[in-house]
């Protein structure tokens, strides 16, 4: 067997790799917008008072994280066109980002909604009490005392959650988009595999770097954002 | 869907199981006594050591899952090769399942995570607790494993319960490194005929039942745990 590495090379891959960032980027952009929106209306639906719907949240929020997300994609993107094909809609022709952003979105979705429902409950009850005993309405009272509050609370749990959301976007090579990790794959089988060590190493160290950067940014805001505020019961 | 394929396929699909629950326990119990000695190190602060188990935490938790078992499926062999050379044997590399690669990259990912949660259920655990362990003459050793650990471990428990079931998530990918397990065979089975609907329904249930069966488990150990703390509490 020949094992014969440069590890010299792995700067220039990193670079070759990074020309597919962008996808990435994009990726975890609108599967991070559409999970966060999802996931505000699933904690709603857990909080609230209708026994029916508090039921649906929970089996969804119970549903997602037990699910590994490449079943998922599969469930998606071999599953899904079936049975629309079965109701007569064919969706093969669809972007195939579609299938990723959708997979990401959902699953992500409920990490979101368990963060925002924990945020919720740790703001003090008082203070929506004291909100309404000066004349606010409700969504006045959550959008200018409770928000602003639960927010602060969970910066550090959004923070684990984008990145974590960022790590699961390498899965976007299963469908066929061409992100880092894809880009890495194309490089290693343009050259018949003979370097694939050093393209995914590569490749993980790009992961690490952006993490890096991610986790600083998020303590960072963290401590802008709580700064002079009394901390809330973690 | 097509029930004859399903009645067919899920026995061979549950028959995976056994692969998956393999890579589950086998990183968890040794990723887990991994991470706890981590822990233990950079809370010791030992020079360079410390220092070298913080860099690779972080790795191995922001390198997503597929690349660590990329990684390892492509360096572990050369490594073992020459390993194997340099103590005068010739290893056929060729012959080791690919599971082992597998469990080797899901062992040092929970290694990782297992040792961030630890070291803060440690750092949870009263300073108090330390000092009078010592002043009625235990050592270190003695203090952690007699009155540290077990505190620690009520607070952890919800956090590995956690890993627990990322772990059972994250064999799936060992799909990508050529291990048959539940995800793997279910995609195999339903390649011939394009019943994937059918194959990956059966995988989700089979996935949650795991999921809902080990949490289950583990929040019983937490309440277990928990009322033995309470216990403690009391007494004080």
């Amino acid at each position: 067997m020949n094992y014969s590495y440069d590890f010299a090379s792995i700067p220039d891959y990193m670079i070759k790799i990074m020309t597919a960032f962008p996808v990435t980027l994009e990726i975890l952009l609108i599967s991070l917008l559409i999970s966060l929106l999802l996931g505000a209306a699933v904690a709603a639906g857990s909080l609230g008072r209708k026994p029916v719907i508090v039921a649906i949240s929970r089996g969804y929020i119970s549903f997602m994280r037990g699910i590994p997300t490449l079943v998922l994609i599969f469930l998606l993107y071999l599953g899904l066109p079936q049975i629309l094909q079965g109701c007569g809609v064919n969706i093969s022709s669809w972007n195939k980002m579609f299938f990723i952003i959708a997979t990401l979105g959902l699953n992500t979705s409920a990490n979101m909604a368990e963060m925002m429902r924990a945020a919720y409950l740790a703001v003090d009850k008082g203070q929506l009490e004291a909100a309404y005993s000066v004349g606010m309405k409700g969504t006045t009272a959550f959008r200018r005392i409770i928000y602003p509050q639960a927010f602060g609370i969970a910066i550090p749990m959004l923070g684990n959650n984008i990145i974590n959301l960022f790590k699961e976007t390498s899965l976007a090579f299963t469908v066929g988009v061409i992100d880092i990790l894809g880009k890495a794959r194309a490089i290693t089988s343009a050259s018949y595999g003979a370097n694939k060590l050093e393209t995914y190493i590569a490749t993980g160290i790009i992961f690490w770097i952006v993490c890096v950067a991610l986790e600083q940014g998020s303590k960072y805001l963290e401590g802008v954002y709580t700064k002079g505020r009394k901390q809330a019961a973690s | 869907m097509d029930f004859a394929f399903m009645a067919e396929a899920f026995p061979q699909i549950v028959g995976a199981i056994p692969i998956t629950l393999l890579m589950v326990f086998v990183s968890a119990a040794i990723g887990w006594v991994l991470g706890l000695l981590f822990a233990l190190v950079r809370r010791a602060d030992v020079q360079f050591f410390s220092q070298a188990v913080a860099v690779f935490i972080s790795f191995m938790r922001s390198v997503p899952s597929v690349i660590l078992l990329y990684i390892s499926y492509y360096v572990m062999p050369a490594v073992i090769y020459f390993y194997g050379q340099n103590i005068g044997i010739e290893i056929n590399v060729s012959g080791i399942p690919a599971v082992v690669y597998a469990i080797a990259a899901l062992t040092l990912n929970q290694a990782a995570y297992a040792s961030e949660v630890f070291r803060s259920a440690i750092a949870a655990v009263d300073e108090g607790q330390f000092e009078a362990s010592y002043s009625i003459g235990m050592n270190k050793t003695q203090a952690l494993q007699k009155v540290i650990l077990p505190q620690a471990m009520a607070t952890a428990m919800p956090n590995l319960g956690g890993l627990f079931i990322m772990l059972i998530k994250d064999t799936s990918l060992a799909y990508y490194v050529g291990v048959y397990e539940i995800t793997a065979t279910a995609n195999l089975l339903s390649m011939p005929t394009l019943n994937f609907i059918e194959a990956y329904i059966m995988t989700t249930v089979i996935y949650e039942v795991l999921s809902f069966v080990f949490n289950q488990m583990f929040r019983a150990e937490e309440n277990h745990l928990k009322r033995f703390r309470a216990v403690l509490a009391a007494q004080v």
